[in-house]
């Protein structure tokens, strides 16, 4: 072996060589054949034969070959036996031998070697084990490529013929791409053979589109042969077919307006003479793959959806650009709510649902097959159009005498094809047009014909309708009909039970009779059905005019399902056993007619005429029947509606009647009325001419054979309001500790409902005080008296105080509230007795002091000119004040000097906590007994001019809350001039507390605030300050510190006088010193309010 | 007409995709020998006598209406649900037919010879790429523009010419 391949070597190499090697070389090769040479003469001496070796191309053949014994080399014969069955020899000249594939077992091979004269001899044992099965290679009948898939066909023969079969074979392919050979595919496929000779195909889809570069196909094959148990090998390789794409076109990139599915992977490649720049798919670069020459490819993974242009892929060179679309969608998806019917039973439409969208639109939308297998037509459908989520929709004609249809719909577009199915029976599929010509005609006053018309081929099915029936104020009405179908034709059908002189609106549909749906409603038509004599007589009431000779007859309108037409007029007659009154032709609009009777029992008839006819008269008996046994009762109505309950009475044969009016009203007085069956025994009546607050009167008649009796009689409201107006009230009478008010009755028209009583209240109080309080505040002050005997008009008020002014109020009310109150008020008179002690006492007194002094004076007069008026007056021995003092002390009599332009006054204190005494004149009782001494709080306070004035003034004063007394009182002055300060200020009223400045002005405008006010308007304070008795002592301690007198103790506060000051103006006068006035008591007395000065 | 021929285009790329549609998108150096371009330098334009010049925008015109009715029917394909591109290319097709008479009858008026019609696109269009489709209609887009600006200025020239 070594010898051949080095002898082989050689010759390939100088076969490849010899051309181009320079011929100075050749005698090197020489050199070394010469040593190969050699080196066999050298192994020749080794002997014998060896290595046999066989194998096998076709399991018949075996070529066996062995070594030459060494030394030995052209010229050799071998004489080869084989101990088989025949046991044959052959002579050769070769190393080799074919011979015909040996049974199984051992078979011995002698071959003998025959060189110069000198012969070897080697035995051989061989077996089919030894043998190799190496097949021939395969030959490649033809490889072609298909450009616009990228896939290569390959085909070869299996030369099956000359093989067992049943044996298997595995066939190796290899797939190289470009110049250089690389490995792009090595698949196995496996075959059976059969025995004959067999074409094979093998296909290959190229993930590179075939243009981009030449390819390389090769193929080898295994023989897995069961009958041969030796060794089994693959052949050689086939030679290389190969495949290159030779430029047709000016087209350079590739492939070209492919359509793939969105998310594989693809490959573009662009055949170019010059070099690419740039790839791009859209706007996104891609890296270079360089293929031959200048080609480049670029790989695209997990494609994205195109839009309907395609995706752009970009090839840039240096001068131009080359590019192709893409367009990658998705395979149609499968047709969705597949629906056939028919509308006219001549086509047949069917719709579906194109599913999720392909993305793929023009040439490359989705094609759609409607095929019917039955009849093996079908009908297509393209949408080139952007697909939507709309419908799409087929026509398919029916083909006659067929029912059953079995429907396939096929979608397809370039990237797969899905389909749906339905099997229907089309006559069960009808969804008919809508009916057109609608239109209806009389029949009579209750039934009418419509007529419509369908279009279609229902000759072979019934039809089932449905009509809708309208009627104002009337619940809809559906009515279904069945009716023989008609091919393209006119249908009609009756419609009865309607009403006469009634506007309806009539729409029909249709579907077939084993419905599966309705057509759309047709138009609808309006229609008056014709007049019919009206089915009833009108209501009927009566009643007597006010004079009793007049009989007034009212009757109702029809209503319009009565008077089953226009009602034109009226004939009323009276008729009684001697005579008949009538009266015809009442035109309508009239529904109340009077005739004059002679007597009371007269039957009247009414009734109503319309262009058709007269209706059954209403009859009604013209008597009254009276009844002794009646009174007015009340009634309360709920809601809207008032219910009238009575007991049966089987006197009552025919009906009874209620009938009402407005109570305000003169008679006859009829709003309305109403007739109930005489087996009732209650009747709701409502109206809405009814309103709340106003009385109505309801009467209930009883129908006789005779007439009509008056059973009960009775007022009520629908509901009760509160009064508009307040009881107009008076007093008639007032004393000094009464009043006596009278007061009127509420018209029913502004009571609005059923008077319940009257709340009196009355309270202390003055016309102008600006506090009138509201009377529902629950005041403890305000007394009321609750007047619920409807019948009393009078009130007497006892226990009042005298000289008193007084508030009355007084208010009606009703279930339905509390009416407007009334007020007035009423000063009660004064206890004359009182008033003539009040004046006479101090008039006496006064009298007496005056005589007394003045006898005392005219005895001592020589004593008081010495002691008073010397004619060298000593200012030390002075006592003027004394001498005012001692006589002022104990003695009023002076007060009546200042008396003379002023009428008495009369200071009233009320209602404090302790009984206090009436308090007339303030000559006579000083606040001195209202002060206690011990009022510690109390301090000098300025003094105040008084000068009382007669007005009258009413004053409501509350004491201020901080009163010793506690309680609030009363103070009414009467002839007391003004007393309010010049020089109070507002700003100073402000300060004080309001309940204090709502109260007794001339008591309250004190300037006590500010310290620095009241020193620096002490002076005048002193001069023109007013009154200021008792109230208000806390206020008085509201002097700052700074105040001298807030210096002194409780003990040196000077109480300070009442208001009796008024008679003696000159002890008013300030004194000019600023030292305050002390006193030795916590109180005040009479003495004191006159002391100036001190301890002088 | 002008300001529609940019409308155009600008509505042509924005229908093929990128990189057509993406912002100042030019491709120069794409041209379609059926389609003669409007670049002429100016000396030469300028040189021109009238019956050239006018013949020139004429056969133009003639050429861009062949286009515009081929650039039409490509997008029918490629954008079918576009009615606004379609649209738009239908109205510059029949400008383009509007101002090719127009240019005809001055012809008329000045008593030039009007080139007989012919048909520039021949047989050749046909099967081509979906590529080469947008390609060609942005040349057309694109020259149209280009040709109605060059026919302003022709006529222009033509009205200093003639006043009146």
């Amino acid at each position: 072996m070594n010898v051949f391949l080095c002898w082989r070597q050689p010759s390939w190499m100088v076969g490849r060589k010899r051309m181009r090697l320079p011929a100075n070389f050749q005698w090197l090769l020489a050199t070394f054949i010469l040593l190969c040479l050699l080196s066999q003469v050298n192994s020749q001496r080794k002997g014998t034969p060896r290595d046999l070796k066989c194998t096998t191309d076709n399991l018949q053949i075996w070529d066996c070959s062995w070594k030459a014994p060494l030394g030995t080399g052209h010229g050799t014969i071998y004489q080869v036996c084989i101990d088989d069955r025949s046991h044959s020899c052959h002579q050769l000249e070769k190393a080799n031998i074919k011979i015909p594939a040996l049974s199984p077992g051992d078979h011995e091979i002698t071959i003998n070697s025959l060189h110069d004269f000198e012969s070897s001899i080697s035995t051989f044992i061989l077996n089919e084990k030894n043998v190799s099965l190496i097949p021939e290679s395969p030959e490649i009948l033809n490889l072609s490529a298909d450009f616009s898939t990228s896939t290569l066909h390959l085909m070869w023969n299996d030369k099956g013929s000359i093989f067992p079969q049943h044996s298997n074979v595995i066939w190796e392919i290899k797939v190289l791409r470009k110049d250089s050979m690389e490995l792009i595919e090595l698949v196995t496929f496996n075959t059976t053979l059969n025995g004959r000779d067999t074409v094979h195909h093998w296909s290959w889809a190229s993930d590179m589109p075939l243009e981009c570069a030449i390819h390389h196909v090769r193929i080898r094959c295994y023989i897995d042969s069961l009958h041969f148990s030796g060794h089994k090998e693959w052949s050689n390789w086939s030679p290389v077919k190969n495949i290159s794409w030779t430029p047709d076109s000016q087209t350079k990139v590739f492939p070209q307006d492919n359509v793939v599915l969105v998310g594989s992977d693809i490959t573009f490649c662009c055949i170019s003479q010059e070099k690419v720049l740039l790839a791009q798919i859209g706007s996104k670069n891609c890296p270079l793959i360089h293929l031959d020459g200048e080609n480049v490819a670029i790989k695209i993974h997990n494609i994205s959806v195109s839009e309907n242009s395609g995706t752009n892929v970009i090839f840039t060179t240096e001068d131009y650009i080359y590019g192709t679309v893409i367009f990658a969608g998705y395979p149609p998806d499968v047709p969705q709510k597949l629906n056939c019917e028919t509308h006219d039973l001549e086509k047949i439409v069917c719709s579906w649902n194109p599913g999720r969208p392909t993305a793929l639109v023009g040439p490359r939308s989705t094609n759609y097959t409607l095929f019917e297998s039955f009849s093996g037509k079908y009908v297509t459908f393209k949408n080139a159009e952007v697909p939507t989520n709309e419908s799409y929709w087929v026509f398919f004609e029916m083909i006659p005498n067929q029912e059953i249809y079995n429907f396939t719909l096929n979608a397809h577009n370039p990237l797969g094809r899905s389909e749906s199915t339905m099997l229907v029976n089309i006559t069960e599929r009808v969804s008919p047009h809508t009916p057109t010509s609608f239109r209806v005609k009389d029949i009579n006053s209750k039934a009418v014909t419509l007529f419509w018309r369908l279009s279609g081929n229902f000759a072979k099915i019934n039809l089932l309708c449905q009509i809708k029936i309208n009627k104002a104020n009337s619940k809809q009405e559906l009515r279904n009909i069945t009716i023989k179908g008609l091919k393209n034709s006119s249908y009609r059908v009756a419609v009865d039970k309607l009403n006469p002189y009634t506007i309806y609106t009539f729409r029909i549909r249709c579907s077939s009779h084993t419905h599966w749906k309705w057509s759309k409603w047709s138009n609808e038509k309006q229609h008056l059905t014709t007049e019919a004599t009206p089915s009833k007589g009108p209501d009927t009431w009566r009643e007597w005019s006010s004079d009793g000779k007049n009989l007034i007859i009212y009757w109702k309108p029809l209503p319009i399902n009565e008077a089953n037409g226009k009602i034109l007029s009226y004939n009323v007659s009276c008729s009684s056993d001697e005579e008949t009154q009538s009266l015809s032709e009442i035109p309508d609009p009239q529904h109340k007619a009077e005739i004059r009777l002679d007597k009371n029992d007269y039957i009247i008839s009414v009734v109503a005429k319309n262009s058709v006819g007269s209706s059954p008269p209403s009859k009604i008996a013209s008597m009254e029947i009276p009844n002794d046994d009646l009174r007015v009762e009340q009634v309360v109505g709920m809601g809207k509606r008032i219910l009238l309950t009575w007991h049966a009475d089987p006197n009552m044969t025919c009906d009874y009647v209620v009938k009402w009016c407005n109570s305000s009203r003169s008679e006859p007085c009829l709003m309305d009325w109403k007739k109930v069956p005489s087996n009732s025994t209650e009747a709701v009546i409502e109206s809405d001419q009814f309103r709340p607050g106003v009385r109505y009167s309801f009467f209930l008649y009883g129908c006789r054979n005779q007439g009509y009796q008056l059973l009960r009689s009775i007022i009520g409201y629908i509901e009760e309001l509160a009064p508009i107006v307040a009881p107009n009230f008076t007093v008639e009478d007032t004393s000094a500790d009464s009043i006596l008010v009278k007061w009127e009755d509420i018209p029913v028209e502004e009571l609005r409902g059923f008077l319940r009583g009257y709340l009196f209240y009355f309270e202390k109080g003055e016309r102008d005080t600006s506090k009138v309080r509201g009377l529902d505040s629950g005041r403890s002050d305000i007394k009321v008296k609750n007047i619920t005997d409807l019948s009393q008009k009078t009130l007497r008020i006892a226990d009042l105080q005298g000289k008193t002014s007084y508030h009355l109020v007084l208010r009606a009310y009703t279930d339905g509230g509390l009416g407007p109150e009334k007020s007035m008020f009423v000063v009660t008179k004064e206890n004359s007795v009182g008033l003539i002690i009040a004046i006479l006492i101090p008039v006496a007194v006064a009298v007496i002091i005056g005589v007394v002094t003045s006898v005392l004076c005219y005895r001592k007069r020589e004593w008081i000119k010495e002691t008073f008026y010397p004619d060298i007056p000593n200012p030390e021995n002075c006592k003027a004040l004394q001498f005012q003092k001692s006589v002022c002390e104990g003695s009023s009599a002076l007060k009546t000097l200042e008396m003379n332009p002023c009428t008495p006054n009369n200071v009233e204190v009320l209602e404090t906590r302790s009984t206090l005494p009436k308090i007339e004149d303030t000559e006579i009782i000083s606040p001195v007994a209202e002060r206690p001494t011990d009022s510690s709080d109390v301090e000098p306070e300025n003094h105040v001019v008084v000068s009382y004035c007669p007005p009258i003034i009413e004053e409501e004063i509350p004491n201020p809350a901080v009163d010793e007394a506690g309680g609030t009182s009363q103070v009414i002055y009467i002839d007391v001039q003004s007393m309010y300060q010049p020089q109070a200020k507002p700003e100073e009223d402000q300060e004080i507390d309001p309940i204090v400045g709502a109260g007794y002005k001339p008591q309250m405008r004190l300037p006590i605030n500010s310290a620095v006010e009241e020193t620096a308007a002490e002076d005048d304070i002193d001069k023109t300050a007013g009154y200021r008795p008792q109230a208000n002592v806390n206020t008085w301690k509201l002097v700052s510190p700074d105040s001298p007198r807030s210096t002194d103790s409780n003990s040196e506060i000077v109480s300070f006088g009442s208001p009796c000051s008024i008679n003696s103006r000159q002890f008013l006068i300030p004194p000019k010193d600023e030292d305050s006035p002390k006193s030795s008591g916590g109180g005040w007395s009479f003495s004191n309010f006159f002391q100036n000065k001190p301890n002088d | 007409m002008q300001k529609n021929t940019s409308t155009l285009l600008q509505t042509y790329l924005q229908h093929q995709g990128s990189p057509f549609s993406d912002p100042g998108f030019s491709a120069p150096e794409l041209q379609l020998s059926s389609l003669p371009p409007a670049a002429v330098p100016f000396k030469i334009w300028h040189a021109l006598d009238d019956g050239e010049r006018l013949s020139r925008a004429q056969g133009a015109f003639l050429a861009l209406t062949q286009h515009l009715q081929l650039v039409g029917d490509d997008q029918s394909d490629l954008n079918p649900g576009s009615p606004v591109l379609l649209a738009q290319l239908g109205v510059a097709r029949l400008r383009a037919q509007g101002l090719l008479g127009n240019v005809a009858a001055i012809m008329n008026a000045l008593g030039l010879p009007i080139p007989p019609e012919e048909d520039t696109l021949g047989v050749v269009p046909f099967g081509a790429s979906a590529f080469e489709r947008k390609c060609r209609g942005y040349v057309v887009t694109r020259e149209y523009g280009h040709w109605t600006d060059r026919a302003v200025r022709d006529l222009a020239l033509l009205k200093t010419k003639y006043p009146a």
